[in-house]
């Protein structure tokens, strides 16, 4: 891709961009590694945070530009759920799936995958041993967000399988490296994270996959390049050669060798610091649900260029708050859902930058969810992936 | 309560807060275990550090309050960017826990901050300290070289170091460093 048309100047040269330490950093780690930021006339600095709080704060009092989000953040945090109260907004996701539920390996044993080897035979299996150990303390699963990705698929999951999420187990939220030592230590029972932190729980042999997000909601909505409304604002110019520059990190990411290539720049020290080979099973597709199994084929673990994934589907950030809606136990109005969803998810800023790098885009601000079980032709040259959920289309309007 | 993992720093602010007449129901260095230490101690104010990854743990427990019997809040009800900026930069975060009145609660985040702040003022300043430490003796020893090798009188040394930083538009501990690495026996020997 190359920008063929004549870029307005950047009203800001160097820009400080949060991320945290996921394999789904890759755009931005990506993007610095390969000099892509320098193209567009961004000197960028990469920080590591430690927690979506970090980074949630430091954008808003302009201590960061721009930062690696969970998807429902922009939606959240205007909404002003749980912490600070600020406007934000994406024009660019920048993954899609990712995630995995990892349970301790003895309770893994007890499922008896070899049984039931997929995420809804796993649901089933664990509502039955529910049902068998009523007597017992209920099970302490942790996700790494009440508002995210993670704790969405969570529930699903437990759902499909006629586990109720709020009675029948205990959610709560740990930090995504604390949960293979909290696994470990038998403080929590299983976890839905990001990578690589489940194929390090799964190489250390304290836990074994039980479901990839992909099995849950394909292709599902997971990070999104985040600012302030007010910092977009001041900066319209500097926000669209991030974009730019990110949008094409992303899409060289659907090449297997930049995946090599960033799993080697992920693993150094400033940024995830861990080896090579705890980042490739997820990166490659070529992923061990449990230490004494082989890797299997894995279809888009992580999905960054394909699909259209940089799109801001307006679908699915309706569809994330209303589950946050839930969790919340408030009612937000269909108007109040509507206008978070317009004023933080902006497909037109993402067909800004894709008439910069003359690829189409869809010029629809939502498609239709659960509804394909393969690639589907959603207009012209546009093909998006599949888009089933666990359990059909029963979550359409929420979990 | 207190959930700070540099010590030194959390002792400063529990002695402050002490001194202030509040009690400081709990200090502990992370927040391993922080749900049961609310339950335990049922604080009404969790200062936490800013840099803390449980801030995540913490922000979702007022979250699931229906669940939790204490929900603990941040402090936004004065939806003030200034003060937020303040804290941000100080390196705190506050969350309110139960129906607190905020107002009760500034002074003690006013406190925290003050102490955050002084003791980053102490550390840039031993910092400072210690690299200006380190610059003179880095001066010294290339001083010592350049009088060994060059027979120059420490005066003319210095002179000398000062000249070659003014050419090279360097700052005098660079230029030491320089003549260091190519006078000094290893680093002749290694250049060999």
């Amino acid at each position: 891709m190359t920008v063929t048309k004549h870029l307005p100047p950047p009203e800001k040269e160097h820009l400080k961009v949060g991320f945290m330490r996921l394999t789904d950093s890759a755009p931005l780690v990506l993007a610095q590694a390969t000099g892509l930021f320098s193209r567009f006339g961004l000197d960028v600095e990469l920080l590591r945070e430690v927690s979506w709080a970090n980074l949630r704060d430091k954008l808003v009092v302009g201590a960061l530009d721009a930062a690696h989000l969970l998807a429902p953040l922009p939606m959240m945090t205007s909404f002003g759920a749980g912490g600070l109260r600020a406007n934000l907004l994406t024009g660019l996701s920048l993954s899609l799936n990712g995630n995995a539920i990892t349970l301790s390996r003895a309770l893994w044993e007890k499922l008896h995958w070899e049984k039931n080897p997929d995420a809804a035979g796993m649901t089933q299996a664990l509502a039955r041993h529910i049902d068998a150990n009523r007597d017992q303390d209920v099970l302490t699963l942790a996700t790494v967000h009440m508002f995210s990705m993670h704790t969405f698929q969570l529930r699903m999951w437990l759902k499909a399988g006629g586990i109720d999420p709020d009675r029948d187990v205990r959610i709560i939220v740990l930090p995504p490296e604390q949960m293979g030592d909290s696994l470990a230590r038998g403080i929590i029972d299983g976890f839905c994270v990001g990578e690589p932190w489940n194929t390090l729980a799964v190489q250390q042999g304290s836990g074994a996959v039980a479901a990839v997000g992909y099995d849950i909601w394909n292709n599902a909505p997971e990070k999104v390049l985040g600012v302030t409304e007010t910092w977009h604002n001041h900066f319209p110019g500097t926000h669209l050669r991030l974009r730019l520059a990110l949008m094409e990190a992303c899409q060289s990411l659907s090449d297997p060798q930049q995946r090599t290539l960033v799993a080697e720049i992920l693993s150094r020290p400033e940024y995830l610091d861990l080896p090579v080979k705890i980042l490739m099973p997820s990166l490659s597709g070529h992923f061990s649900i449990a230490k004494h199994l082989p890797p299997v084929a894995i279809r888009d673990f992580h999905v960054f260029g394909r699909y259209f994934a940089g799109f801001p589907w307006r679908s699915q950030a309706q569809w994330m708050v209303k589950s946050s809606a839930v969790l919340l136990g408030k009612k937000i109005s269909d108007d109040h859902c509507q206008a978070l969803v317009q004023q933080c998810y902006r497909p037109d800023l993402y067909r800004e930058a894709a008439r910069f790098l003359d690829i189409v885009s869809p010029d629809q601000d939502a498609k239709p969810e659960a509804a394909h079980s393969g690639e589907w032709h959603f207009d012209d040259g546009i093909v998006l992936g599949a888009d089933r959920m666990i359990g059909g289309d029963r979550f359409l309007s929420g979990v | 309560m207190l959930v700070d993992d540099n010590p030194e720093r959390a002792q400063l602010v529990e002695e402050r807060l002490w001194d202030c007449g509040y009690e400081v129901v709990s200090v502990i260095p992370s927040a391993t275990g922080l749900l049961y230490q609310i339950e335990q101690h049922s604080p009404d104010v969790v200062l936490i550090d800013l840099e803390s990854p449980d801030r995540d743990v913490l922000e979702s427990l007022a979250i699931v309050n229906h669940h939790n019997p204490r929900p603990v809040v941040m402090f936004t009800q004065e939806e003030d960017p200034e003060y937020i900026n303040q804290a941000v930069n100080a390196g705190i975060s506050t969350y309110l826990v139960g129906g607190i009145n905020p107002e009760h609660v500034k002074p003690v985040i006013d406190v925290a901050i003050a102490q955050f702040r002084s003791f980053q003022a102490l550390r840039d300043q031993l910092n400072s300290a210690k690299i200006q430490l380190e610059d003179r003796k880095l001066v010294e020893q290339a001083k010592g070289l350049l009088m060994a090798y060059q027979k120059l009188s420490e005066e003319d040394a210095h002179k000398l170091l000062n000249k070659l930083a003014m050419d090279n538009n360097q700052r005098l501990p660079d230029v030491a460093k320089t003549v260091l690495a190519t006078l000094s026996p290893k680093g002749r020997g290694s250049k060999k």
